[in-house]
């Protein structure tokens, strides 16, 4: 059992990690053969990944409307949203427009899809404006080179910003622009720098602790 | 009066929602048409990168952004797309975004007209792809093995548009709008593997992100949200909806300001009086 469960997954993983990590360093018709194959399997995997994801959504909220709990209601919109598009997708093959008209899936997704989603995040705009006004306090020095960079980028971002920084500070003969310039080309890209060296020595690592066996979280518990 | 001022830092959020939406739809409706100043260098970069290939150079657009970012970036793709078929160069279009593809139509629905640019004859527009990285990397050694049609189903190596295309290797540059992290795998999966010229155009907040690739030359330039499209606009002369929606940036963008010293004067004020 420990053979199935345990030993033979590690040989996949530490096999197929090996030569997909050397394929991208030696190149010849065979680790390229072999990357494509790779990337149709992972096509394949993925396409299940999804069904899976998608029968464990519907699952969970019919159980939620078969139980009547707290929002059910909501749980019904899953069904009618999915319907809405999947079926008018399924009926025009996917297609939009046909003959110069737009389709019921064309229809569909500018009169469901585009408003809703646009919708969705631009509440987000209120929600940001509001907690700008009540958490953005400048008690630390920190804060306070964190308002002074987002005060200048805020300003140059907008031509109304530039007349005013024209207006107030124009005697300096620093334009705004020549400011955010600076500002993303050194202290911005010297911090988002470190941050991607960072994420890359992670995943790495990471990835190389999968490859060798010594993380297998994902194997489960037994 | 610390008590007034206690009141109106708690004040009622709706109020500011209020305030946002007032600020945000009255340009809309009454503009006030303030002039675009400036041309940030990225954007000029992008646009220099693009008007300098001969005519009939293959672009690929991957144009992967939904209705949730399309203020900012379908008026950047619009203005792209212009320039290439102003330019004469031949458009091919991908997406990894499901969202996209309604966006895509109607951009197509229209910007071809203006050129008078035929599809599978000018342009071409390739069925979405799920699973990026993996379209990506076979993209670099068949392009018909993942689009072996375009959307409406016509043989893709048959189209004149695609004649001598089969890999990166004969594109002049790929484009890659996107409210996502799919511009990191162009990067690292093709335009650093397989020497294509990149260009970008990316949302305002993710902007400062791309630095690094700007500085390495790793993008040849780099667009960004509504001011870059309005900046795009300004450069290939077309005003479009980067130009219109500027006002209302202007103004949400102050107000923002404003609160933010509003709040901080009355702390400091109700701390210190």
């Amino acid at each position: 059992m420990k053979l199935i469960k345990k030993h033979i997954p590690l040989a996949i993983v530490v096999v197929t990690g090996l030569f997909t990590v050397a394929s991208y360093y030696i190149p010849n018709k065979t680790s390229v053969d072999y990357l494509e194959m790779i990337n149709k399997w992972e096509n394949i995997v993925s396409a299940f990944a999804f069904l899976l994801g998608l029968i464990s959504l519907f699952y969970s909220h019919f159980s939620k409307i078969s139980r009547r709990t707290d929002g059910w209601g909501y749980s019904l919109f899953v069904f009618i949203g999915f319907a809405a598009m999947v079926v008018p997708a399924v009926l025009m093959h996917g297609k939009q427009m046909e003959a110069g008209q737009v389709t019921s899936l064309g229809w569909a997704f500018r009169s469901i899809y585009n408003p809703l989603s646009a919708t969705m995040f631009a509440v987000l705009a209120f929600y940001i404006v509001s907690t700008a006004y009540r958490s953005f306090r400048i008690k630390s020095g920190q804060a306070l080179v964190l308002f002074v960079a987002a005060f200048i980028l805020i300003l140059g971002k907008v031509p109304l910003g530039q007349i005013v920084w024209d207006k107030a500070l124009g005697w300096t003969h620093y334009g705004v622009d020549q400011v955010i310039e600076w500002i993303m080309s050194v202290p911005a890209v010297a911090g988002k720098r470190g941050i991607m060296i960072g994420i890359s020595i992670g995943t790495v690592v990471t990835s190389l602790k999968i490859i060798f066996g010594i993380e297998r979280q994902y194997m489960g518990k037994d | 009066m610390k008590e007034i001022l206690q009141k109106f830092f708690k004040i009622d959020r709706r109020w500011i929602f209020l305030l946002l939406a007032i600020v945000l739809f009255t340009p809309i409706i009454r503009p006030i048409g303030l002039p675009n100043k400036t041309i940030a260098r990225d954007t000029r970069n992008a646009y220099e990168a693009l008007d300098k290939l001969p005519k009939g150079s293959f672009v690929l657009f991957s144009l992967d952004y939904d209705p949730s970012t399309r203020p900012e970036l379908q008026p950047q793709a619009t203005a792209v797309i212009r320039h290439a078929f102003r330019r004469d160069l031949r458009v091919g279009v991908v997406t990894y975004i499901a969202g996209s593809t309604g966006l895509i139509q109607q951009i197509f629905e229209k910007v071809p007209g203006e050129f008078k640019k035929v599809n599978g004859t000018d342009y071409a527009i390739f069925p979405y792809m799920a699973n990026p990285t993996a379209v990506m990397t076979q993209m670099a050694s068949d392009f018909y093995g993942i689009y072996d049609k375009d959307q409406d189903g016509k043989d893709a190596r048959s189209l004149p548009v695609m004649k001598g295309i089969k890999s990166y290797k004969d594109m002049a540059m790929v484009v890659n709008i996107t409210g996502t992290s799919i511009l990191d795998s162009w990067v690292a999966l093709v335009g650093d593997k397989y020497n294509v010229p990149l260009v970008a155009g990316v949302t305002a907040i993710s902007q400062p992100g791309y630095g690094p690739y700007l500085q390495t030359g790793q993008l040849k330039g780099l667009i960004g949200g509504m001011k870059g499209a309005a900046e795009y606009e300004s450069l290939i002369q077309e005003p479009g909806k980067g130009t219109s929606g500027i006002d209302s940036l202007n103004l949400g963008h102050l107000l923002v300001l404003a609160l933010i010293l509003t709040s901080n004067i009355i702390l400091l004020v109700i701390r210190y009086l």
